[in-house]
């Protein structure tokens, strides 16, 4: 492991220097570790200072001959003969070494190695206390000095102590470094906590120029955009994707992560603002990028930024567009939304035909098109959206309700409606009253007669099917499930699904759900492996969401496979960048490389 | 039960007496002798007079006249140092009469004129004094009994307060009232370093060398602020992760003042060790050194370092290397029992190192 050790913090200190200076990085050595090793398992006894001409220092050397490690021992022979070209290793490198110093320091870097600084500290002074005349190498004091420095840098972040943070940095400048860029970004985020924006401005600046790896200029230009004005981030950007660049780093990437930032920022702002506060210059901005990038998640949000606001033509335009690039149920069940508000049911319909069945999400927004009636006191035929339609169109679940309420009160309950009620109980997350309507609606079944109301609204089905080929029994078991899913029950549930009157479709699904749920369980009790082995299960069954991607990705972070949990991560965060998934390649990728 | 760890010190007491600031200042600008007095038969006599009562008692002057084993401890080392067993025998008498009450070889913490001894739990620096001037008596002395009661009393420490938690084996500052769920309560002016080398010297008492090892790297981690000094209460939890402790004056003061004291007595050299108390100094001019920072926040009191902290900082900031000189001042004419215990245990730990006459 490369540990050049020249500081950042000084630059950053004094005005931030552009010139092609070889700053601290992470070179290729520092990424060849294998998957989970802590960087502290590589200790570079030796590689903390450069030593002056003349005066090769060979401690490492001999601490790597010692404990017989060749490679490493290799390694420090040519990094050695690089800075000395008139050095040559010494001959006695594996004879025992003399004591004339007193000391060996073999175990002191043993416990450095192991990361147990305290520790190493505590038999330095023992031993100094036994050979007075002995003084530890410059190399094993500034690596303990860097350790306790970063120790207490986090420490101090962590806790919020962000002046403590500043000190720390300022007591030890050489934990503030390239290739300790969390350190960095620790200590920007503490000058950004403390209203120094100018410093945290500064150092984030001192970084993307400084630091040649593309990918860490745009992780860090990610992480200052939380502290930094946009015209900042844009001249973040413009340096990062310009500034000492290094052979074979490609630094489009960089370019682009203001446009990407500023897309999350608007998309956030969509997904929670108040309809028509997007400006129209965001707006067209935030469309046009969605367009370059066929951001399907992007067009999905935008999609219900225009449902929510009754604009569903436009909202119809984007998750036709969602479904274009990247078909699924969620574009889907939009796209019927959509047409629902235009009145368009025939084509609502037909956006519904390849999940109808497979999809709940797509067999509740069909209810929208073809919602039950109450009480047979309107006429089959043309018919303008009832207000039960129009709540569900626009996803106004307790609309829904009191829709249902009061055809209920006209005209008393029929299964169509108790069951549709249940269906927004659980769009509302009240599973256990949604439960109930389920139990209703199954004891209001065996008391109708089976041609009922149903009949005449639909000449086409049978009034026992409903949609996607399911009977109302099936319908109320379903929705019965999925209730006793969002109450937790998965393992009373789990015991009746081979009983359940479902249809196959449906018992996949909720297996599908009871394994995510079992998953998210062996997540919080930790059971990793039980957390691979259920997803996989249901991965066999239906495709594996975004969601439970980043769960798997955490399951293998926790066994110590890190390198597989970035690069799932990585995955997941190329399709769509957001704050959860940027964070799990940060949070990852910092454990490969800089969590020492 | 009382608890122990919540004892009101001497030092809440002499921060009262001390507050107004014309007292510091006085005492500040006596002109004192740039080197700390030595430690001898007149400093004694001196100390003698002031501090212990015929029956053997020590006093605490600057806690209302109360009676500490850990100043019975202290007087006892003093007494074995100046060669003077006729006192030395009446603490011990007083002590073993007075403290050692518990029954199970241990010493009650304090003593009060007016009702003696109400809560009996002990501390445990008080023990570890009291059996270090037993073994230094029966050296100088080669009075056998003094060694098997300082042996007793050293496996009754053993098997009341000697835990291991995260990999360390730590000494509870008392035997009732330091565990707090998974977490220890401890204090790390507690490990007297010197004392537990001679306890490690006792047959079959190993125990206290990983006491003394894990003692250091105890006061490796738990180092706080930017001083990064040690807090006088820290709680350790059962990762082994220390934090300043809750329930206690969350500071650096009167309790850890005596690390390096300790240190510095038992040999230690390591200028790690020694630096953050020479840099408070240091910070400070090396004259008007706060009594006590605020941890982690760094906030200092206007109360001053008394002359006997002084003479512990010029001591670390000696072993330090910071260059710096710390000015210990003569004692005040009324001197509290505590300042001038730590100046003559300065004393006397300099001169045992040659690093003074």
């Amino acid at each position: 492991m490369t540990r050049l050790a020249v500081p950042l913090l000084g630059v950053l200190l004094s005005t931030v220097s552009l010139a092609p200076v070889a700053f601290a990085q992470s070179g290729p050595g520092g990424r060849a570790l294998a998957p989970g090793v802590k960087v502290e398992v590589a200790p570079a006894p030796g590689s903390g200072t450069a030593p002056q001409p003349g005066k090769v220092d060979e401690t490492a050397l001999r601490y790597y001959a010692r404990i017989g490690d060749v490679e490493r021992l290799e390694a420090e022979i040519a990094r050695l003969r690089a800075l000395d070209p008139t050095w040559e290793p010494p001959k006695d490198l594996f004879a025992p070494q003399p004591t004339t110093a007193g000391v060996d320091e073999s175990p002191f870097w043993a416990l450095v190695s192991a990361g147990k600084i305290a520790e190493a500290r505590a038999a330095v002074a023992e031993q100094r206390r036994q050979t007075p005349s002995w003084q530890p190498s410059a190399n094993l004091l500034k690596e303990l000095d860097l350790a306790e420095a970063a120790g207490r840098l986090r420490g101090a972040s962590d806790t919020k102590r962000w002046q403590d943070v500043i000190d720390a940095a300022a007591a030890q400048p050489e934990a503030v470094a390239c290739n300790r860029l969390d350190n960095a970004w620790r200590l920007a985020e503490a000058y950004a906590e403390l209203k120094q924006t100018d410093r945290a401005f500064d150092t984030y600046k001192t970084i993307v120029s400084q630091c040649p790896s593309a990918k860490e200029r745009r992780d860090t230009i990610f992480k200052a955009s939380r502290h930094l004005s946009q015209a900042q981030i844009r001249e973040l950007t413009a340096l990062g994707a310009t500034a000492n660049p290094a052979a074979g780093e490609d630094y489009a990437a960089v370019r682009a992560a203001e446009a990407e930032i500023e897309t999350g920022r608007l998309l956030e702002r969509a997904g929670t603002a108040r309809p028509g506060s997007l400006s129209a210059s965001d707006l067209a901005q935030l469309e046009r990028t969605i367009r370059e990038k066929q951001d399907s998640g992007g067009a999905l949000a935008l999609g219900w930024y225009f449902q929510r606001q009754k604009k569903y033509a436009e909202a119809q335009g984007w998750f036709a567009e969602a479904n274009g690039w990247s078909p699924s149920d969620q574009a889907a069940e939009g796209l019927i939304l959509a047409y629902a508000g235009l009145g368009r049911k025939a084509e609502a319909r037909a956006a519904a035909e390849p999940w109808r069945g497979k999809s709940s999400r797509v067999d509740q927004a069909l209810k929208s098109v073809d919602p039950p009636r109450g009480g047979g006191g309107r006429p089959a035929g043309p018919q303008g959206p009832s207000e039960l339609d129009q709540a569900l169109a626009r996803r106004d679940f307790a609309g829904c309700l009191t829709a249902i309420q009061r055809a209920i009160s006209r005209s008393g309950p029929t299964v169509a409606l108790v069951q549709q009620r249940g269906w927004c109980l659980l769009e509302l997350k009240r599973p256990s009253e949604a439960e109930a309507a389920f139990v209703e609606a199954q004891a209001l079944a065996a008391r109708e007669p089976v041609r009922g109301q149903g009949a005449a609204r639909n000449s086409v089905r049978g009034a026992a099917e409903a949609e996607g080929g399911m009977t109302r029994a099936q319908e109320n078991a379903y929705g019965q499930a999925i209730a006793r899913l969002s109450t937790g029950d998965t393992v009373g549930l789990t015991q009746d699904l081979a009983r359940l009157n479902l249809t196959p479709a449906q018992k996949a699904e909720v297996r599908a759900s009871l394994l995510s749920t079992e998953a998210g369980r062996a997540l919080e009790d930790k059971r990793y492996h039980d957390v691979l082995r259920l997803l996989d299960a249901r991965k066999e069954l239906v495709p594996e969401p975004r969601n439970l991607g980043i769960m798997r990705g955490w399951a293998l972070y926790n066994l110590q496979r890190v390198e597989e949990a970035y690069k799932l991560f990585k995955s997941i965060d190329d399709r769509l960048s957001t704050r959860e998934s940027r964070e799990a390649v940060e949070t990852s990728w910092k454990t490969i490389y800089h969590d020492w | 039960m009382t608890t122990p760890s919540r004892r009101p010190s001497r030092r809440d007491v002499l921060i009262a007496a001390a507050t107004t600031g014309a007292a510091v200042a006085g005492l500040l600008a006596l002109p004192g002798p740039a080197l700390a007095a030595p430690y001898d038969a007149a400093a004694w006599r001196g100390y003698a007079r002031r501090f212990l009562l015929p029956e053997g008692r020590v006093v605490d002057t600057g806690n209302k006249g109360v009676s500490h084993s850990e100043g019975q401890g202290y007087g006892m080392l003093l007494a074995e140092a100046a060669d003077d067993r006729e006192a030395f025998d009446r603490m011990w008498g007083w002590t073993q009469r007075n403290l050692m009450v518990r029954g199970d070889g241990l010493a009650a913490w304090r003593w009060q004129p007016d009702g003696g001894v109400t809560d009996r739990n002990n501390a445990s620096d008080g023990d570890i004094l009291i059996a270090w001037a037993l073994l230094r008596g029966a050296e100088r002395w080669k009075a056998e009994a003094y060694r098997t009661a300082a042996a007793a009393i050293v496996k009754a420490l053993a098997a009341a307060v000697v835990v291991e938690q995260a990999g360390m084996t730590l000494l509870l500052p008392g035997r009732d009232g330091f565990r707090k769920g998974d977490t220890l309560v401890l204090n790390p002016s507690y490990w007297v370093f010197p004392a537990l080398r001679a306890f490690a010297a006792l047959p079959g008492a190993e125990i206290w060398r990983k006491v003394a090892d894990s003692g250091l790297v105890l006061l490796s981690k738990a180092r706080f602020g930017s001083f990064q000094l040690p807090a006088d209460w820290v709680a350790l939890d059962s990762g082994g992760t220390p934090t300043v402790a809750e329930g206690f004056r969350k500071q650096y003061g009167y309790d850890a003042v005596r690390v390096p004291l300790y240190l510095a007595w038992d040999g230690y050299r390591d200028p790690y060790y020694f630096r953050p108390f020479a840099m408070l100094a240091a910070k400070y001019g090396g004259t008007a050194v706060p009594a006590t920072v605020s941890l982690p926040g760094g906030t200092t009191t206007q109360v001053a370092a008394s002359v006997g902290m002084l003479a512990v900082y010029r001591l670390a900031s000696r072993i330090a290397g910071t260059g710096n000189e710390v000015t210990v001042p003569a004692f005040g004419p009324d001197e509290d029992y505590y300042s001038t215990t730590l100046a003559h245990m300065a004393a006397l730990a300099a001169q045992s190192l040659g690093f003074e006459p």
